[in-house]
């Protein structure tokens, strides 16, 4: 599935990008099936504004994207739910999880939202103990630090199947060392599904092996 | 799983009392649809109903109107059949003459009495008395009778006073054997008469139709006597077409009878107001729990954002919150049921008294209405959940 990016530029931020040279904005790009791309840009130079356009959460922008040759306008409501289960994951640099819920009832949302499940219950635990959050599964999601929950979010976002992982500064409450453990396990995780990755982040990293790199 | 950590995120109890309020709006309203609808079924039935004994029905003795200028003031055959085939008329039951000399005489010396009489009968589906003493066959001595109340009343509150006799009540009359002695080219033969009952719809001192046939027979002087009255039975005693018909024709009825429609009218009065009132109600809350609906969707609409971003499908959530919205309605109408069920029950033990029959079950009309109430609340909850989830959705 490839995501492609003709002339692509937030109507807000539309002055200030037109006079400053861009990997991404205002060009012709194509984000190919299974690469792993990297997106460095400095902070307010619109790195959230690309995710939330690419997972179709904002709509304030010129010029076009393209999943798979469709216009991402024309797909809707339960369509566009089945991109979300299917195709496309996300770890939004908010996390955005459920303060209300623990943080095993977070990922497991995302384990039953699709069916038929990928994976069993017993997974969440494995990949937590690997990430090292297993003693917090029971506690809210609000009561959680930074560093937790940033680790819960990237488990609830491999509980589906995907062809795209979407990672907006992901590890960025987190050490090296967990740095390294989570991106192991990503990394483990695209390979399984011959997925592709996107991340965004402020520097330069070696965290995955990466296909393209950009600058926004 | 899902639909326990949903139930989790969205919150669906909110406003409490005042959906309590609401639910009881609704019981309210469903129950007045309900019970107008069982209601107008059982009076159908009452009035259209033949295993009635029905005295609310409206049955109209006919006869010529008598103006001194003829001898034979009779039905012809031609003239009965010609009333058969009116819109209006349901069935027509030919009022019998006694062919023969009859005189009761009472059977004391302590109230003595003594009148000439006669017998009329007619098919026993337009009598409105029915007891288990009015059954006559061949070699009873006994003949049931039914009087009008009229007689009694006569006899109570103008011969009695008068004459200074006792008054009576219908049991004693009933409880009295009177002598009934009839001439014939033989002789005399005796009977015992009984009164079985009082009717208020035929004025005439009416025998079993087996009694009268035999006794015409046995004891006539006369041939065949045309018919003098009929009786018959129509849906609607105010109905204009049927006081035309017997104007044109020289006929007359008692107007008295045309008192059962206005039971009629009060009845539709009746079922109209509660049935209007019932869909006002329901439209009230109808409006309400989409309101509900709405403001749930709308409180909680950042986690509803939060679910549709995360994959959730809008057909996911709605089906979540009709399966939140509907149970409470599903219980409120089959409680509606219940209740309606239970009145309906109470009512016909209650109407079996007044020899009046109705279904103890509900009728299939009512509960084809508490469907449709059903399928009306599910469109409406549906309709409003898809148009805020999309709204919130984006």
């Amino acid at each position: 599935m490839n995501i492609q990016i003709n002339g692509l530029v937030p109507l807000p931020l539309q002055d200030k990008l037109s006079n400053r040279p861009s990997d991404i904005w205002l060009t012709q790009t194509t984000f190919t099936s299974g690469n792993k791309i990297k997106i460095k840009a400095a902070s307010g130079t619109g790195k959230t504004t690309l995710v939330h356009m690419l997972y179709k959460l904002r709509h304030d922008y010129v010029g076009e994207i393209l999943i798979d040759g469709r216009l991402l306008p024309t797909i809707k409501n339960n369509q566009l739910a089945a991109l979300r289960q299917q195709s496309l994951s996300i770890v939004f640099q908010d996390m955005r999880l459920f303060d209300q819920l623990t943080a095993l009832e977070n990922i497991e949302l995302k384990r039953v939202l699709a069916q038929p499940v990928l994976y069993q219950s017993k997974v969440i635990g494995q990949m937590a103990e690997q990430l090292g959050i297993l003693h917090i599964l029971n506690q809210k999601a609000g009561n959680c630090s930074y560093g937790e929950q940033q680790r819960i979010a990237i488990i609830r976002a491999l509980m589906q199947p995907f062809k795209w992982l979407i990672m907006d500064e992901p590890f960025s409450h987190l050490d090296h060392l967990n740095i390294d453990k989570a991106a192991s396990l990503v990394a483990t995780e695209c390979a399984k599904r011959a997925a592709g990755l996107i991340i965004t982040d402020l520097e330069h990293d070696a965290h995955f092996d990466y296909t393209q790199q950009y600058q926004l | 799983m899902l639909h326990q950590l949903l139930t989790k995120i969205i919150n669906t109890g909110i406003g409490g009392t005042r959906r309590w309020l609401a639910s009881i709006g609704l019981f309210v309203a469903v129950l007045l649809i309900l019970l107008a609808m069982q209601l107008q079924v059982n009076y159908n039935n009452l009035l259209y109903g033949s295993s009635n004994r029905d005295s609310i029905a409206n049955f109209l003795v006919i006869n010529k109107v008598v103006d001194g200028n003829k001898m034979d003031n009779s039905l012809t055959s031609k003239e009965i059949n010609q009333l058969r085939q009116q819109p209006f008329v349901q069935a027509v039951g030919e009022l019998t003459n006694s062919r023969f000399k009859v005189s009761a005489q009472s059977p004391s010396n302590q109230v003595p009495f003594y009148t000439d009489l006669f017998f009329e009968s007619v098919p026993n589906q337009f009598i409105d008395v029915q007891n288990k003493g009015w059954t006559w066959k061949q070699g009873d001595v006994t003949i049931p009778m039914i009087v009008p109340n009229q007689f009694l009343d006569l006899y109570n509150f103008g011969f009695a006073p008068s004459q200074n006799l006792a008054q009576l009540s219908q049991d004693m009359v009933m409880a009295l054997p009177v002598v009934i002695n009839v001439q014939h080219p033989g002789g005399l033969q005796t009977f015992t008469g009984r009164v079985v009952g009082f009717s208020d719809r035929i004025s005439s001192v009416l025998v079993p139709e087996n009694f009268l046939d035999w006794a015409n027979k046995q004891f006539g002087t006369r041939q065949q006597a045309n018919t003098s009255r009929v009786v018959i039975r129509t849906a609607d005693a105010g109905d204009p077409a049927l006081a035309v018909y017997l104007k044109n024709n020289g006929l007359k009825t008692d107007a008295e009878k045309t008192r059962f429609s206005k039971y009629r009218l009060i009845v539709d009065v009746v079922v109209k107001a509660s049935a209007s009132t019932g869909v006002v109600l329901l439209l009230f809350a109808l409006l309400v729990f989409s309101l509900f609906v709405q403001l749930t969707i709308a409180a909680t609409s950042a986690d509803i954002q939060l679910l549709v971003s995360l994959g959730t499908s809008p057909t996911q959530l709605q089906r979540f919150l009709m399966q939140k919205f509907m149970p409470a309605n599903l219980i409120i109408c089959a409680v509606c049921l219940v209740t309606v069920w239970l009145v309906q029950f109470a009512a016909q033990q209650f109407l079996i008294n007044q020899q009046l029959l109705i279904s103890p079950m509900l009728s299939l009309y009512t509960v084809a209405a508490a469907l449709a109430i059903i399928l009306v609340l599910w469109l409406v909850t549906k309709a409003t959940v898809r148009k805020y989830i999309f709204s919130v959705a984006g």
